[in-house]
């Protein structure tokens, strides 16, 4: 695939990742709701463990045919599970003070914006350094601004 | 208050660290084993903190409609995605256009869930998020910069 064509489908997988996300977060609160937020957590990364492990035949060729030797992989990006599960117990515990869900929700996106404008920034955790373009800037305003709406117009 | 707030941002910026991660093993594996990694390290700290507070398993948790069951293969498919994404476009792209996907979609499942009108403020945050995602996708991704030192 050429650059540009590479960048097309990125976009599109991300905005179809995001959509995926909502739906995720909606069955996983259902599930809260029946049996605890703890729960909630635990039974979709072990459900999500085994759906992985079903679909090994997808991955498996991947992961021999790759050429980074395995002592190359730092031990820290196995890591990324550990901060997903600590994000589930501090969002929980955040939703129950005074914030609220639209107060937790809001400074959850601001914390998640501010660290990749930094990772991008300085190529932290062994992703790439990229230099912020204008356009890029323009649609952070507006994709922040619009969800700020959306957001305030449901409460 | 203050350390709610603390709590809330923090939680975000760990979203991104656990993005950048996956991301960063993906890059060197595949993306579904990145994936299968994040969900079997999340799972087993999970475990280790039921053990350990207890009250993991209520009455009834099992007993609700088979659907709310399968966040975690949604999950799964979301992660993977996004580690892909990550070494594309960057983390910053990545983002924003991952909130965009998510506040459409959660304006969608909300009104197909509850059949509820779209408030007036909430189609005007449509508009503007729409208008976000063509302004990125009018403009090349940021190139990876190689480091000069």
């Amino acid at each position: 695939m050429s650059p540009r064509r590479i960048d097309l489908a990125a976009n599109l997988a991300a905005l179809a990742a995001g959509a995926l996300l909502s739906l995720m977060v909606h069955l996983n609160g259902e599930l809260a709701r029946q049996g605890g937020a703890l729960f909630s957590s635990w039974m979709a990364h072990g459900t999500g463990t085994v759906a992985a492990l079903l679909v090994v035949p997808l991955w498996w060729k991947a992961i021999q045919r790759s050429d980074a030797p395995r002592s190359a992989i730092p031990l820290w990006a196995y890591l990324g599970g550990f901060a997903g599960a600590v994000t589930v117990i501090m969002t929980s515990t955040a939703v129950n003070s005074s914030l609220a869900l639209s107060g937790t929700v809001a400074l959850g996106l601001a914390g998640q914006i501010v660290f990749s404008l930094a990772a991008d920034r300085w190529g932290l955790f062994g992703i790439a350094k990229r230099r912020l373009r204008l356009g890029d800037a323009m649609a952070l305003a507006l994709i922040v601004a619009g969800s700020a709406l959306v957001i305030w117009g449901s409460l | 208050m203050i350390e709610a707030v603390v709590l809330a941002f923090v939680a975000g910026g760990l979203v991104g660290v656990s993005r950048q991660l996956n991301g960063r093993l993906a890059v060197s594996t595949s993306a579904l084993f990145a994936s299968f990694c994040n969900h079997l390290v999340g799972f087993a700290l999970l475990t280790a903190i039921g053990l350990a507070i207890g009250g993991l398993l209520r009455d009834g948790a099992f007993s609700g409609p088979w659907h709310i069951y399968f966040g975690g293969p949604v999950g799964v498919v979301f992660v993977a995605l996004s580690s892909w994404i990550i070494g594309q476009i960057g983390a910053t792209r990545s983002t924003m256009l991952i909130i965009a996907g998510q506040v459409l979609g959660g304006v969608a499942l909300d009104w197909v869930l509850t059949g509820k009108p779209v408030s007036l403020a909430a189609l005007g945050g449509i508009v503007l998020i729409v208008a976000g995602v063509i302004v990125a996708q009018r403009q090349r991704a940021g190139t990876p910069v190689k480091d000069e030192s």
